[in-house]
């Protein structure tokens, strides 16, 4: 039996129960083990590009179709093959259908939150947000353990970030830089990032020298109490780095690129995360808003706007750059060290609501990945007959954090402190999906 | 089993007493998670089989059990092949795996075995557990819990067993359930939340923090505060670091009172004045100071939501001197509370009736009045009753229903009619002051709720605000976050609070009381510098929490420093940040900083220290276009032809409200001889924008 396997691991039953008692009156007794059995050296990934799309993409529209559920649930849209044998895609998904080799899907995720803000939280770090650790989110996790001399922040969100996907407890300075504006705007600068009018490379060097002397003298002062502060230090060194500046600038781009990639704001978002990425970034967030489609699906998720000839909606915008990254970064040699996700925090009801829309839906939904060690071409896990419930292997939040960490060379069971000296371990309970890198 | 085997057994289980499900069988299924939001107690249910939240409904979990699914979920004639057993036992395949143990199992079969009723035996009236308050020696020590409930038939019986114990931080304390004993892991004050059925109570195991004993009774005490805040560090043996000195003491006061530095020549004359009652003197003036009524405008106009609608600043502007008119006359809480609850009119004229335009609903109405007045979160009963707290959906849509005849144009009325629907009975709510009493046809809501809210017994009103004020001059709230008061989230000193709340009524809800009756603690008055012993310290006080001022604060602070001022929009030259109306007013620093948008209340924001703020700082406007002004203060010195050392200390004195040690001195004029004037120029800038951007003068401490 499935469930009777998953004692098989040397967890005793006691264990299990104890570990099953932690959650506040959440009692999540499902059994699972504590970390275990994660891929270690075979890691591949330096870094990650998350494509956070937020509201919560229909996986009936894009990477679970289901064409013989009733009219109610298929939706307005149809299947169509891909580049591998028996798996369909939306037909809205026209270019992913062209690399969907390289991509691995997941059409098993299952969440019981069902809510925007904890729900995010819960797909960001892979813990149930509860009331007394505020957990730290995936990018910020990366930022703690990689020691890196790079002058440009560790986790960078485009253009900014939605509140969940924070350093929770690791405290503000590993929270993601948010570049502040739309990448795909002619006139977008990072904000403060150029020097003031006036002041130039050798005052800002003797400004840190007066900085670093008043820390000192206060911390005479004050016996000790003056903390260095590290995001000043940050800000220094961007401020004075010429290669940063570059990192963000997109006219260095080829222009074929970038047009491939779309104008508009989620295409050159995707290019922006490759270049900082190709700089040495570990964690990027693309951040793609509006997929809370409650209504109006043909017109939100295909046409974007009334009577559009060409759809320019959420999923053909987000088809163009999400396989044009995949397939840029295949060709630069990149992919096998990048991971790239693509998902949000729930899929959406299987029954289409009075509005033309659907509505939140955490039960069964998907989620795709490519590159950073994972396999191509593979589905992992099926929803049932209407994408209602899983119906073989479900996949929770947990697991893929598991997953998540491990395909970066992160030790699942690695304990983090809080800022008070408390060891967490930045997974809980989670286990690898073994598919995606057998 | 023979026949005769299995007959017996059947009849000494029917000679047991008769088990009652709504309090025997349901406790099972919460302490086993059964009904947890995770599983069967999902709005959707799992797998088909669907509970109540937590147990919440006896009758419809007596229904899915016993009636749905054609009866086959329980096996009358052979209890232990009932599904409801067979599964969470693992011997059919269960998502939830093995959730019940063998005792929780044997009772259901029992229960079963007795055909599987409902009786209603009995109710529960009321529990009782302990340790409620318990110091354990050292870390690993345990402590049994023991839980007791009260029925309404007269009988009382140990349900330690069936009691769901919550460590509110499970890395600090661990509960062996099978055993009804409970572990520490970390010194410090936990909370552990005791649940059976519907009632919950937070027990606290507390653990020495350090290893020597220390003994506070010597320590000079201001008022009962320090007496409080003694006792419970002499317990966790936190010793105590010394008082601030005089300028670290007068910065953070003009701070917390008047939301700005001293100038140089109020920090000087404090210092320098022997009186041995100059704090008291102090905080009396400032108290009594415009600059107070200003400050406490501003955080007032975060609480209570000062913003303009559409097209629309009168209103605002009505609203905010309305605020500011309260507090400059000492208008009692209560009664300024009453006044904004019930005020009526045009909101051009009538301030208060602008409380009622910043809500759009009467359900989010009723939510800004609970957070605001009562320092709790109703939300989560819009849907469900609270699982964490005793909030009901008929308490949430009660208290809506209060509202619900609101008719918030420019001019607020009362309409004749109106309704809220209770989504648990698709019915109009009934108006219902929260967890106390439904109010009649003939009864004008508003007024009920309100005389309920503000009367000197009401048990959430003078709490909740006591515990904001506190956590705007300690940095913290007594309760954290101040306006998340619950049961299941108790305060770090209880006793504490109920003596400031008591206070606070008893000195008719004055706000200049409270905040004089904290500042003149000597709790307020000790350094935050930590000392090897309490440095873990960050809620009890042991020494002062350091903190980031807030964005306005901050931007004010760099004006009075630098004589240059900000333009906010078209406001005049000169406005002071926290003086604005519309939070909305242009302003690329104070956004940046994240300022409060009012659109939900703030209980007060510290400045962003995140990157893109740091950027700013470092490299953009709001310093670096003030330290080369040629209008600011640093200017008139260039051209005064003063001394360097002159100038350094008069900044020192501006922005740190201290004189430069002689180290600080001799520096700075190392770095500033021997230079032209245009050189010393750049430098005594760069001097004044390191200055500001040092953390002892961005942060309240």
């Amino acid at each position: 039996m499935q469930c009777i396997d998953k004692r098989c691991d040397g967890v005793d039953r006691r264990d299990a129960l104890r570990l099953g008692s932690l959650g506040v009156f959440g009692l999540t007794l499902f059994g699972r083990s504590p970390a275990f059995a994660s891929i270690g050296d075979r890691s591949k990934a330096k870094s990650c590009i998350l494509l956070w799309l937020d509201g919560g993409p229909s996986h009936l529209e894009t990477f679970d179709v289901k064409p013989d559920a009733p009219a109610e649930v298929r939706g307005p849209f149809q299947p169509i093959a891909t580049n591998v044998i028996g798996t369909y895609l939306s037909e809205l998904l026209t270019r992913t259908a062209k690399v969907t080799d390289k991509i691995a899907i997941i059409r098993s995720m299952t969440s019981p939150l069902g809510e925007h803000g904890i729900a995010n939280q819960y797909m960001l770090s892979g813990y149930k947000p509860n009331s007394v650790i505020d957990y730290p989110s995936y990018g910020s996790v990366l930022s703690k353990v990689r020691a890196s001399e790079n002058v440009l922040p560790p986790y960078i969100a485009i253009p900014s970030v939605r509140g969940p996907a924070g350093a929770g407890f690791l405290g503000t300075a590993y929270d993601p830089f948010s570049i502040g504006g739309d990448p795909s705007k002619a006139s977008f600068r990072v904000k403060d990032l150029d020097f003031y009018p006036g002041v130039d490379a050798e005052r800002m060097n003797r400004r840190r020298a007066f900085m670093d002397q008043l820390e000192t003298f206060q911390r005479r002062h004050e016996k000790g109490n003056a903390n260095t502060d590290s995001r000043f230090e940050q800000a220094y060194r961007m401020v004075i780095s010429e290669k940063t500046k570059r990192a963000f600038d997109l006219s260095l781009e080829k222009e074929g690129i970038r047009s491939k990639y779309g104008l508009g704001s989620f295409g050159q978002s995707c290019l922006m995360a490759r270049r900082l990425v190709e700089n040495g970034v570990p964690f990027v967030t693309v951040d793609y808003n509006g997929w809370d489609t409650h209504e109006s699906l043909v017109l939100r998720l295909k046409e974007g706007f009334a009577g559009a000839k060409v759809g320019v909606g959420l999923v053909p915008t987000f088809d163009q750059g999400f396989a044009t990254l995949v397939e840029d970064l295949d060709e630069r040699g990149m992919l096998d060290e990048t991971l790239v996700i693509a998902m949000g925090e729930f899929g959406r009801t299987p029954k289409i609501n009075t509005r033309g829309g659907r509505d939140h839906w955490p039960r069964v939904f998907s989620i795709a990945l490519a590159g950073g060690g994972v396999r191509g071409g593979i589905v992992v896990g099926k929803s049932d007959a209407i994408g209602e419930s899983p119906a073989e292997r479900p996949v929770s939040p947990s697991d893929l954090a598991f997953t998540i960490y491990s395909l970066l060379g992160v030790e699942p069971s690695l304990e983090l402190q809080t800022e008070d000296g408390r060891p967490v371990q930045i997974n809980q309970g989670g286990e690898l999906i073994k598919e995606l890198v057998s | 089993m023979g026949f005769f085997a299995a007959l017996l057994a059947i009849a000494i289980a029917l000679d047991g007493p008769e088990i009652d499900f709504d309090t025997e069988i349901i406790p099972i299924l919460t302490r086993s998670g059964c009904n947890s939001g995770a599983c069967h107690g999902a709005a959707a249910g799992r797998g088909g089989f669907q509970l109540s939240l937590l147990g919440g409904d006896a009758a419809a979990d007596y229904a899915a059990i016993v009636r749905q699914y054609e009866g086959r979920r329980i096996h009358p004639i052979q209890p232990e092949k009932s599904l409801v057993l067979r599964k969470p036992t693992m011997e059919l395949d269960h998502e939830g795996g093995d959730a019940l143990d063998t005792d929780g199992a044997k009772r259901i079969a029992n229960w079963i075995r007795q055909g599987a009723k409902r009786t209603k035996l009995r109710q529960l009236i009321s529990i009782d557990a302990e340790p409620r308050d318990v110091l354990l020696p050292s870390i690993n020590a345990e402590s049994a819990l023991k839980v007791v409930a009260h029925f309404d038939d007269g009988t009382k019986s140990d349900v330690s067993r069936w009691t769901v114990f919550s460590p509110s931080d499970p890395f600090a304390t661990s509960v062996d359930s099978s055993r009804s004993v409970a572990t520490v892991h970390r010194g410090g004050q936990h909370t552990i939340i005791a649940r059976y059925l519907d009632r919950v109570i937070p027990l606290r195991i507390s653990v020495p923090m350090t290893d020597e004993a220390i003994d506070l009774s010597s320590e000079p005490s201001g008022n009962f505060i320090d007496e409080h805040v003694n006792s419970t560090l002499q317990r966790l043996r936190l010793p105590v670091s010394a008082q601030a000195d005089d300028s670290t003491w007068v910065r953070r006061l003009h701070l917390d009172l008047v939301g700005r530095l001293p100038n140089r020549q109020e920090a000087e004359t404090f210092l320098l004045d022997s009186a041995t009652n100059k704090r008291e003197v102090l905080i009396d003036r400032l108290l009594q100071s415009e600059a107070f009524v200003d400050y406490w405008t501003y955080r007032f106009s975060m609480l209570l939501r000062v913003f303009p609608q559409p097209n629309d600043k009168v209103g605002a502007i009505t609203y905010h001197q309305w605020i500011q008119q309260q507090l400059r006359d000492d208008t009692p809480i209560d009664a300024l509370a009453r006044t904004l609850l019930l005020a009526v009119g045009d909101t051009h004229q009538v301030g208060a009736a602008n409380f009622s335009r910043a809500s759009s609903d009467a359900r989010s109405h009723a939510e800004f009045v609970s957070q605001v007045f009562m320092g709790t979160k109703l939300q989560c009963a819009n849907c469900h009753n609270h699982p964490l707290d005793r909030w009901t959906q008929d308490d949430y849509h009660g208290l809506a229903a209060v509202f619900a005849r609101i008719d918030r144009g420019q001019i607020v009325k009362i309409a004749d009619r109106g309704d809220v629907t209770n989504v648990r009975t698709g019915e109009p709510a009934i108006p219902r002051i929260p967890g106390t009493q439904y109010l009649g046809k003939d009864v004008d809501a508003r007024q009920a709720f309100a005389d309920w809210l503000v009367s000197p017994d009401n048990p959430y009103f003078a709490r909740a605000f006591v515990n904001r004020l506190w956590r705007g001059m300690f940095g913290r709230g007594l309760i954290e976050p101040a306006d998340d008061i619950r049961d299941t989230n108790p305060a770090t000193h209880p006793e504490l609070l109920d003596r400031l709340a008591q206070d606070f009524v008893e000195h008719k809800y004055s706000l200049r009381h409270a905040l004089r009756k904290m500042a003149t603690s000597q709790t307020y008055g000790r350094s935050s510098l930590p000392n090897a012993k309490n440095r873990a310290d960050d809620r009890f006080y042991s020494h002062a929490l350091q903190r980031p001022l807030e964005p306005e604060v901050y931007v004010d602070a760099l004006v009075d420093v630098t004589g240059v001022f900000d333009r906010y929009g078209d406001e005049e030259l000169g406005k002071r940040a926290i003086q604005l109306v519309d939070p909305t007013t242009p302003s690329e620093s104070l956004d940046l900083l994240g300022r409060c948008s009012r659109r939900t209340s703030c209980e007060g924001v510290a400045a962003s220290s995140a990157l893109p703020a740091k950027l700013h700082q470092l490299n953009g406007e709001l310093i670096n276009r003030k330290v080369i002004s040629s209008e600011g203060v640093l200017e008139n010195w260039i051209q005064s032809n003063a001394k360097d050392a002159e100038i350094v200390e008069d900044f020192y004195w501006r922005a740190l409200s201290r004189k430069p040690s002689n180290t600080e001195r001799d520096y700075w004029i190392r770095q500033l001889s021997e230079l032209n004037n245009g050189e010393k120029k750049q430098v005594f800038e760069d001097f004044l924008w390191s200055l500001l951007n040092c953390s002892e003068f961005a942060s309240n401490h």
